[in-house]
């Protein structure tokens, strides 16, 4: 069965932002499907479509075989939605945060008590259970929050940038649990701004920029999109002057077949399939042109080459703030 | 399968979980603890008004003495008409505070939790405003068991009778009160829904709050304050209120902003200041429940 079957999603707010424009998602069960994207391509935005906080202004979307706009109590109660800002109540405990989410989803009484231990057991939250959650750190919060979107074992997650602002240790241990719920069955959809984490964590993911969705596939398949393997150089005085000379030796020196070069912080980067064989010759090659290399590295793809390539800009770079803030706003009129 | 599958899923769209009365509790007990975790609200339920009564009875009981029993004959003690004024700006004060919880739900997220959830979004408001209807209950007894601890210790323990109207009185204040806040408390949701900020809020709730209880017939005898401020206390809501609950507390009628003698004895202050509130109530109330309605309906509905 389909989880999320939704097509050209489209949503103008009122005051005429187009935060998406034509997005279609088709996600089976079981799937962890990431959602990458930079800030303002319209993440939340789509994200608070599916979960019925937004009505979309054109397009068709299914959650779980339910109509969006049609049955939105049954989608509500088929799915669990992790907000990008934690979102927990700061004057209960964490027992009776996941308590109130157990209530609200109608986990019945009888199974109560055992869910709540079982939940805090999951995100490590078990020894603090009666402590308020004003106590927490940002990370235990964060896993609060995980807990109480889990009560009623939604078979469908959304995680909307589950683990922004969080240190390197606590978002490992998140990606676990995510894991965790994900090879137990439930589909998971993730947004994310962080393509090692879409990279680590899913099984396909859909880049999308200023609204639209770019491209989908596996993050493998993606990644050898690219094509081959990537150069990177350092060059000693990486000013635009020095840069653009390097780029045009490296496209005129005729060693690589095929690829692409792009500028860096620290020099340029070439990535190319021959990027290995050829990688010395280029080196000579810029140094004839009186080029300083102080480094160089030869890697496999990443996503960031990925996204490099596909959307013309390094991942985290801002897209449209104005349009990250509109989607933010809870009241999110639409016309 | 297809069709099965189909059938299953139109059935599951018509339950709702749990039922409108227990979505309602779920959220009064949610604030109900949450109430009784705020600091703020222990002292602006328990202390101020011990403090205000206290203080006031001892520093203006003896001059105001004099200006009570000429307007509402020997025999009313500065306690007895205080009490009333004390338990309306109790209830001011809980009104005030229904916004800010309100905007604090907004900014850590809990108000967009409920709403992605499957509970109820009407059952969401009431149960918030009934926790503080319970609030204010509980505080109403508070205040008139501590008038009662003053007028005793005043008394040498000779108290006499204490509400005139006796526990029907009691209850009748107990439901002033309620009545009166609901149009304050609309109020500060209304500004919490359109700043959407705390501080704000706080402001425009308190702000109101302190000037309009000294321009009514809360500490003194109407006739007693300049002509002006008997001219603002005339539409000054809180006139009403205070008014109504000492009608109850004195057994006479005490409303002299406006005169109405179609009725007999404490009817004569209750009916129109009832109407007054209450159609106050409605009107604010009913922006109120548009703001809500916008805020939240921004999903599917």
């Amino acid at each position: 069965m389909t989880a999320i079957d939704a097509r050209h999603i489209e949503l103008t707010y009122s005051d005429g932002t187009q935060a998406v424009e034509d997005v279609t998602i088709d996600i089976p069960e079981g799937e962890f499907f990431g959602f990458l994207g930079p800030n303002g391509a319209g993440k939340t935005t789509t994200i608070k479509t599916l979960v019925t906080l937004l009505q979309p202004t054109g397009g068709d979307i299914t959650v779980n075989g339910y109509d969006v706009e049609a049955q939105p109590q049954a989608v509500r109660e088929s799915i669990g939605y992790m907000a990008q800002e934690t979102s927990i109540d700061e004057e209960l405990t964490a027992r009776e945060n996941v308590q109130f989410a157990c209530e609200a989803y109608g986990v019945p009484k009888a199974e109560r008590t055992e869910r709540i231990d079982e939940l805090l057991e999951l995100v490590d939250l078990a020894g603090v259970a009666d402590k308020v959650a004003k106590e927490f750190s940002g990370g235990m919060k964060k896993r609060l929050d995980v807990a109480t979107a889990l009560v009623h074992s939604p078979p469908l997650v959304f995680l909307d940038e589950p683990t922004t602002g969080l240190d390197p240790k606590a978002r490992i241990r998140l990606w676990e649990y995510f894991r965790n719920i994900n090879e137990q069955g439930t589909t998971v959809f993730l947004t994310t701004q962080y393509l090692e984490e879409a990279d680590e964590l899913c099984d396909r993911l859909s880049v999308i920029q200023d609204g639209t969705i770019v491209a989908t596939d596996s993050p493998d398949a993606l990644k050898s999109q690219v094509g081959g393997d990537v150069l990177e150089i350092a060059l000693v005085d990486p000013t635009d002057e020095t840069t653009t000379r390097a780029r045009r030796v490296a496209r005129d020196a005729g060693l690589f077949e095929e690829g692409t070069v792009e500028t860096t912080d620290q020099g340029i980067s070439v990535a190319s399939e021959r990027a290995r064989q050829a990688g010395p010759d280029l080196l000579v090659a810029l140094r004839d042109a009186d080029i300083t290399v102080t480094g160089f590295d030869v890697r496999s793809p990443t996503l960031d080459d990925v996204f490099l390539a596909i959307t013309g800009h390094p991942a985290g770079e801002q897209a449209d703030d104005e349009a990250t803030e509109r989607s933010a706003e809870l009241e999110g009129e639409v016309q | 399968m297809s069709t099965i599958s189909g059938s299953d899923s139109s059935a599951g769209a018509q339950s709702s979980g749990n039922g409108f009365v227990v979505d309602v509790w779920i959220n009064l007990k949610r604030w109900i603890v949450k109430t009784t975790r705020n600091p703020f609200v222990v002292v602006s339920s328990l202390v101020q008004p011990i403090i205000f009564l206290v203080l006031f009875t001892e520093v203006f009981g003896g001059v105001v003495g004099g200006a009570l029993s000429e307007a509402l004959g020997p025999g009313v003690t500065y306690v007895t008409y205080l009490t009333p004024a004390i338990i309306i700006q109790s209830a001011l004060v809980a009104a005030a505070g229904s916004g800010i919880g309100l905007v604090d739900d907004m900014e850590s997220g809990m108000f967009e939790k409920v709403l992605v959830s499957p509970i109820n979004r009407v059952a969401m408001f009431l149960g918030k405003a009934l926790s503080e209807v319970v609030r204010i209950v509980v505080q109403t007894l508070i205040i008139l068991a501590l008038g009662y601890v003053l007028v005793w210790l005043d008394t040498g323990g000779n108290v006499g009778t204490y509400i005139e109207t006796g526990i029907v009185g009691a209850i009748g204040i107990i439901g002033v009160a309620i009545v009166f806040a609901i149009w304050f408390t609309a109020f500060s949701n209304i500004v919490a829904l359109a700043t959407r900020d705390q501080e704000s809020t706080i402001i425009g709730a308190n702000l109101l709050q302190f000037p309009l209880l000294f321009v009514s017939s809360a500490f003194i005898p109407i006739r007693n304050l300049p002509e002006w401020v008997q001219v603002v206390a005339t539409y000054n809501p809180i006139t009403y209120g205070v008014d109504a609950v000492r009608a109850l507390m004195l057994g006479q009628d005490v409303l002299s902003v406006i005169e109405i003698t179609t009725f007999s004895g404490i009817w004569n202050t209750l009916v129109p200041a009832l109407t007054v509130l209450i159609a106050l109530d409605f009107l604010l109330g009913g922006i109120a429940v548009y703001y809500l309605n916008r805020a939240s309906s921004s999903g599917v509905r």
